[in-house]
């Protein structure tokens, strides 16, 4: 389900901007990490800012690479080499789709992690990469947020399926197309292949209820 | 190939084979009744959708004798009223636990997912669904619980009553492992204190002030307006009255219980509970009454517990008994249900014109000796179709 909404509310790609206040379900995309907020202020004069917003990714930490989340406010100045690549706002109808799709309260055996943890990481260097896919392999992992080639996906829930691949369920999905246009859909139910996926961050409840 | 088939004799041999047409002569608040109202009480019945539609808070009293279809205007008012919760209660059914006796007819009337619906949508007000950074449902349960604390008692005056159910309904949206319980409770399943206390509450529903308080909730939560309809009202004034003093009695009442009898307190207590259901927003209730005396006597009791009620108490509707014209409509209706019940109707549609296996002059009979009472016109009906079917006379002769 593709949306031709007005939803683009800055892509560096582009050079477009929406200068305004905005609230609702944002996704940014920042270098290789994600940040997840409910507001976004732009302005010409102020850049770009983002209060109490989630950044997802993996941090280096001494020998290995460690997922995170962290609340934190933003500021991106409006040049063109600021590290903020696009900021999309969901469609409110979209969002309605993704809240019915989520089952949690009702469905007792889903894990829930703690603390952020990182279930995948494809790295060229090997040393730093995790694949802790068939440890979970048939688990139900809840609030899953992958970033993939050239897209995010914020999901539900993902299973790890029988060939160790991710199938992520009632997701949001945010990618350039082959014009390099930046496209939103929800999906019920999408499988992944593991080699194409940047990560796989399980984002922790701790830090979701901070 | 069919040349002639004799139509008549065989509706006279399908009827020896089915029973009467007409089996009953009683409607009930249980079994569905299809057969739609007679002509002459449209009107009627348009005025008193009229009241519902206009008015929030009422009681209606619907006056008329014995078997004259104070029942089935229930019936036509339920299929009519189809985006209303239309609620039958006999009053003699439910004189005890009259709250909660209420509130498990409302939920048998609305179903269960109205229930589930309405207590997502309250749990949603108290900011369960909040999205966190945008996009995570973190509901922290306790904190929901706060805001409703804070959101219900101006409304309700049980806090114990608000408390148990702030606590049922939010365990049953967002503790999937006490969903269940909580659902049974929701129900007004009896449950003990085991099942209870893990469930943090003190009281099932059985408890009067929980049982109206959730009802209180579900009427005023629901998406459609409510109606209540209280049929046979009359035996709460009747239990009122004083006993006729010729009655034989073994012992007096009055020398265990002073001037008060149990059953007169408990029908006492019964017209306070239902005044009381004027602080449910919105919940409208049709009452049914045999005579206009019990009418003013109603009116009378209402004024002595509370004048500022009598306001409720609208003016009455009459329902009398049927004109003359009304009987040939109302045979029609009844056959034609019964052969569509059967699956007969294409085979009916040979007797449209007629009133066959009787005469007009059997029916209009039929309404002089019955003077225009649809139970008494029932009761013949049925006896004159026994007749048809077993007895052995020839038809021509017995019909005459």
């Amino acid at each position: 389900m593709k949306h031709i909404n007005n939803f683009v509310l800055y892509d560096s790609m582009r050079e477009l901007k929406v200068n305004g206040e905005f609230t609702g379900s944002i996704i940014s995309k920042c270098q290789d990490k994600i940040i997840i907020s409910d507001n976004i202020k732009i302005s010409e004069s102020d850049g770009i800012k983002i209060s109490q917003g989630l950044l997802v990714g993996f941090e280096k930490n001494r020998d290995k690479m460690t997922a995170f989340s962290k609340t934190l406010n933003f500021h991106f100045h409006d040049t063109k080499d600021n590290l903020l690549e696009y900021s999309v706002k969901i469609p409110e109808e979209t969002m309605e789709k993704y809240d019915q799709g989520q089952f949690s309260n009702d469905f007792p055996f889903t894990i829930n992690l703690l603390h952020t943890a990182g279930l995948l990481l494809n790295v060229d260097d090997f040393r730093f990469r995790i694949n802790h896919l068939d440890f979970f392999k048939g688990e139900i992992l809840k609030n899953p947020v992958s970033l993939i080639l050239k897209g995010i996906i914020v999901a539900d829930r993902v299973v790890i399926d029988h060939n160790g691949d991710p199938v992520f369920y009632d997701c949001l999905i945010v990618g350039r197309d082959e014009n390099d246009d930046l496209n939103i859909s929800y999906e019920t139910i999408i499988n992944v292949d593991d080699t194409v996926v940047e990560f796989v961050i399980i984002l922790g409840i701790e830090e979701l209820k901070m | 190939m069919l040349i002639f088939e004799n139509i008549e004799q065989k509706l006279l041999n399908l009827l020896k084979f089915t029973g009467s047409p007409i089996k009953k002569f009683v409607s009930t608040g249980e079994i569905e009744e299809n057969i739609d109202l007679v002509s002459s009480r449209k009107e009627q019945l348009s005025s008193i959708i009229k009241i519902i539609e206009e008015n929030e808070n009422f009681i209606l009293p619907v006056i008329a004798d014995v078997g004259v279809g104070k029942t089935h205007l229930f019936w036509a008012l339920k299929h009519e009223l189809y985006r209303y919760n239309v609620v039958y209660i006999s009053l003699e059914n439910v004189l005890r636990k009259f709250y909660y006796n209420t509130y498990s007819e409302f939920i048998e009337s609305m179903g269960v997912e109205v229930l589930r619906s309405i207590v997502n949508r309250l749990c949603n007000k108290w900011g369960a669904l909040e999205r966190k950074f945008g996009f995570f449902h973190v509901a922290d349960i306790e904190k929901v619980r706060k805001i409703a604390f804070e959101k219900w008692p101006s409304q309700f005056e049980s806090k114990m009553a608000i408390n148990d159910i702030i606590y049922a309904v939010t365990t049953h949206q967002l503790d999937p492992y006490k969903k269940v319980d909580a659902e049974r409770w929701l129900l007004g399943e009896l449950m003990d204190i085991r099942e209870l206390s893990r469930l943090n509450l003190m009281h099932d529903l059985r408890e009067k002030n929980n049982a109206f308080t959730m009802l209180k909730v579900l009427v005023e939560n629901s998406m459609v307006n409510s109606v209540l309809f209280i049929d046979d009202f009359e035996k709460i004034i009747s239990i009122l009255k004083t006993k006729d003093e010729d009655s034989e009695e073994f012992f007096d009442p009055s020398w265990l219980y002073g001037n008060s009898s149990p059953e007169k307190y408990n029908a006492e207590k019964t017209l306070d509970k239902i005044l009381q259901l004027h602080k449910i927003k919105g919940l409208r209730i049709i009452i049914t009454l045999k005579s206009q005396e019990f009418y003013e006597e109603i009116k009378r009791k209402i004024e002595e517990k509370n004048n500022h009620l009598s306001f409720l108490l609208m003016k009455p509707v009459y329902l009398s008994n049927f004109i003359e014209q009304d009987i040939f409509l109302f045979y029609k209706s009844l056959l034609e249900d019964f052969f569509r019940d059967i699956n007969y109707t294409e085979y009916f549609n040979n007797f449209k014109n007629s009133y066959f296996p009787l005469k007009e002059s059997n029916l209009k009979f039929i309404f002089k000796q019955s003077k225009g009472n649809p139970r008494e016109i029932l009761k013949l009906l049925i006896k004159t179709f026994s007749k048809i079917i077993l007895s052995k006379e020839r038809f021509g002769k017995l019909i005459e």
